[in-house]
């Protein structure tokens, strides 16, 4: 999940209809006798809750997530666990709620129980201090449960963990077909026909309908990109760090979207804001690279306009015979503040949510969080092609896309806690480098150089790489 | 003489104990948070050590906050006269005439006023928003090029419009109660002087009214200062420079970057600045 921003809650929440649609299958199966879901269990390994134990006596937690639709899954928690309440509360996604959770950490109260942090901003939380080891109330115990990339993310140094993990965004190329058969343009499998395409488009379009969108403010939207290409920004030796944003891997990158913004072949609209939805809503977008949560997320903006005429592709590559590579755009872990006064049962509820079958698949079915839980992910249950994200795009199997793609991720990538900071720089770089006030080596340079500042004047020990 | 004393304090209390708990103290935590600065052996945690001056010797150095400041005197000398001049103007024409439409256009006017500034900020985003604009659609009906209305040249004149959306009802109302406070026989006099319409404005209503442009150029210029949520608002519609206005990026400092210290030393010289500003104008005010 990345960052939006206050203009979603005004969108028309399909909270309400996927919680009916989920009750409707819920029912269904349990007039099936069982049968699919017992079937399904047989594959689908969760761990033993039991070996955490909550706090006694009426328990209740406090949740702040955006994942629209997760109070269905905190629900289906309190039944089986009636003596715990579970408040979810969507305080605004990404930098909105992280200032509000520094805040609190600073305040020392004020916080929730269980927040959901991306891995990419969980080290700043860590930095301060605000995060429970919950390697202490047994979490060690779902270790198995995940794919292990995503638990190298939670606990960087592999002993403590600060959060359990919830979803990873693996990308690939998303494309409204309707539109890619009307102008006849094929699905790119290399950034040279990514080009290819998008000129021609723009050429038959006349400029209208661009074929993908140059995210300008969302800093892990790029960083994906360059993971795919091999980049790595942040690495900590001993007591130190080194930065590398201006690497040539980055560099690449960003020299290639340059070259199509300047010939005006993509759009430079921010995400996450009423324009690009109307935008892609309105068919002036052809394609997005979107991570895993992506078609969730776009076909829960989009109130289901467009709904069925979305296919997912592989992301494209560099070159034809290379081997496969994608990058990892988001993806968030939920984890429990120092402050929380019942550990034990926040634990319990992050586990929970994050292994349990009818909490996975909620969460997928009504916001695209694509889950980092083992089971979750090899479960067929995923491809559900009358629920979204697999009815946004025609009943393709989504799931298997985005799992092929987080096959190609490469694993190790850390972050570093200065990262809300490089995360805001990037727009300011991406403004130049868009109003054509700077190069690509320029906007990479001040981005790395900016960044570096802040670091040292924060007091790290960093250097340039 | 004593016992009044006390009488004196029992009824400020409430006062003095709100003022005290909501004002005084944050701004002595502010103090107190200001002289530590981070050390950090590792990775982990930073320890909170005594650093004195040292945030206040960086803030002086910081590019980023200074051009906030200037950001804030190009907004405060660009937007605060035209907002008290298009009050004073509005004022006086209401002033001047009678009728329900006049009535209808006094609470029109007033009205932004009372709309939630976070509120009237969102609003304003859709206006401003590239495509979706309606001003857009219009230059793009008469075949003109778009205006990019977040983009970095112009927002902070797209956030003064906004706030001159807001405050200029507030500001003409408040000259409006002045005028009426004027006594009617100044008028009758000058009339029978055979003033104009323009000489009784610009020799009784206007010097009139001084007292209270004044006081309304204050609470602008401290306005100003504390410019924060049309910005924050507009934050995630585009590129919006953390120092865009000195005290969002005192924000960012804060809650962005967890560095609680720093950014209560940049708060306590924002707060000296303009207490140094505006305190002639405040004794001014006072002397009469």
């Amino acid at each position: 999940m990345n960052n939006s921003i206050v203009w979603r809650s005004f969108l028309p929440s399909p909270a309400c209809r996927s919680a009916r649609h989920f009750l409707l299958w819920a029912v269904a199966g349990s007039v099936c006798l069982f049968l699919p879901s017992l079937k399904a269990q047989s594959t689908y390994q969760e761990p033993d809750y039991s070996k955490i134990k909550p706090e006694s006596g009426p328990i209740t937690l406090e949740v702040w997530t955006w994942v629209v639709g997760l109070d269905k899954a905190a629900q289906l928690f309190e039944q089986a666990y009636p003596d715990i309440k579970v408040h979810v509360n969507n305080v605004g996604a990404g930098p909105t709620e992280y200032q509000k959770l520094q805040t609190a950490i600073k305040a020392g109260s004020g916080g929730p129980d269980v927040a959901q942090i991306e891995y990419d901003f969980l080290p700043s939380f860590i930095a301060t201090d605000g995060l429970t080891d919950l390697s202490k109330y047994g979490a060690e115990e779902a270790k198995s449960f995940f794919v292990p990339w995503t638990w190298g993310q939670i606990s960087p140094d592999g002993k403590a963990v600060f959060g359990i993990p919830q979803d990873s965004g693996p990308m690939a190329f998303l494309y409204n077909k309707k539109i890619f058969d009307q102008y006849g343009l094929s699905v790119p499998t290399t950034w040279d026909e990514f080009a290819q395409q998008a000129e021609k488009l723009a050429k038959a379009s006349d400029g209208k309908v661009k074929l993908v969108d140059f995210v300008p403010t969302q800093a892990p939207w790029f960083i994906g990109l360059a993971w795919a290409n091999g980049a790595q920004l942040f690495k900590a030796q001993g007591d130190s760090w080194t930065q590398s944003l201006n690497s040539p891997e980055c560099q690449k990158v960003l020299d290639f979207w340059a070259d199509l913004i300047r010939k005006k072949y993509v759009a430079t609209i921010p995400d996450f804001t009423a324009e690009f939805y109307n935008a892609v809503g309105s068919g002036q977008i052809a394609a997005s690279i979107e991570a895993a949560w992506g078609p969730g997320v776009l076909a829960a903006s989009l109130n289901d306009k467009t709904s069925g005429e979305w296919r997912v592709a592989p992301l494209p590559q560099w070159s034809k015979g290379q081997p496969f590579r994608s990058g990892n755009w988001g993806g968030s872990c939920d984890a429990v503040l120092k402050q929380s006064k019942h550990p034990n049962a926040a634990t319990l509820f992050c586990v929970w949510l994050n292994c349990a079958k009818g909490a996975v698949l909620n969460n997928w079915n009504s916001y695209g969080i694509f889950p980092a839980g083992l089971s979750g992910l090899g479960s067929p249950d995923l491809n559900q092609s009358d629920k979204n994200p697999s009815k946004f795009c025609g009943g393709q199997n989504v799931a298997q896309v985005y799992v092929d793609a987080s096959k190609a991720v490469n694993v190790d990538f850390p972050w570093s806690p200065w990262f809300a900071f490089v995360n805001d720089d990037y727009n300011k770089q991406i403004a130049a480098l868009i109003s054509g006030a700077m190069t690509p080596k320029q906007a990479l340079d001040a981005w790395q150089s900016d960044s570096l500042k802040t670091a040292t004047g924060d007091g790290y020990d960093v250097k340039a790489k | 003489m004593r016992r009044y004393r006390k009488t004196a304090f029992l009824f400020l209390a409430p006062f003095l104990t709100v003022f005290i708990a909501f004002y005084l103290a944050p701004v002595g935590y502010a103090l107190y948070l200001s002289l530590f600065v981070k050390k950090r052996i590792g990775i982990g945690p930073p320890k909170e050590v005594f650093g004195g001056l040292a945030n206040y010797i960086r803030a002086v150095q910081d590019t980023d906050f200074l051009n906030g400041l200037k950001n804030m005197f190009v907004f405060g000398v660009v937007q605060v006269p035209i907002m008290l001049g298009l009050a004073i103007l509005l004022a006086l024409l209401l002033h001047q005439s009678r009728g329900p439409f006049m009535k209808a256009c006094r609470t029109a006017f007033f009205m932004p006023y009372g709309i939630p500034t976070a509120i009237g900020a969102m609003v304003w985003g859709y206006l401003y928003s590239a495509n979706l604009s309606p001003f857009n659609q219009i230059l793009k009906a008469w075949h003109q090029g778009t205006i990019d209305f977040l983009s970095p040249a112009i927002v902070l004149f797209s956030i003064a419009n906004i706030v001159t959306w807001t405050w200029t009802g507030y500001n003409m109302i408040t000259l409006f109660a002045a005028l009426q406070n004027i006594p009617q026989d100044l008028y009758e006099a000058a009339r029978v002087d055979g003033a104009k319409t323009w000489d009784i404005v610009r020799r009784i209503q206007i010097p009139l009214l001084l007292p209270t442009l004044q006081i309304l150029f204050i609470f602008s210029i401290i306005g100003t200062s504390q410019l924060f949520t049309e910005a924050f608002v507009l934050r995630p519609l585009g590129y919006l420079a953390d120092n865009i206005t000195p005290n969002l990026y005192l924000y960012l400092t804060a809650a962005r970057d967890a560095n609680y210290s720093y950014a209560g030393a940049l708060a306590i010289l924002l707060a000296l600045l303009i207490f140094v500003i505006s305190g002639p104008f405040l004794r001014r005010v006072a002397s009469r």
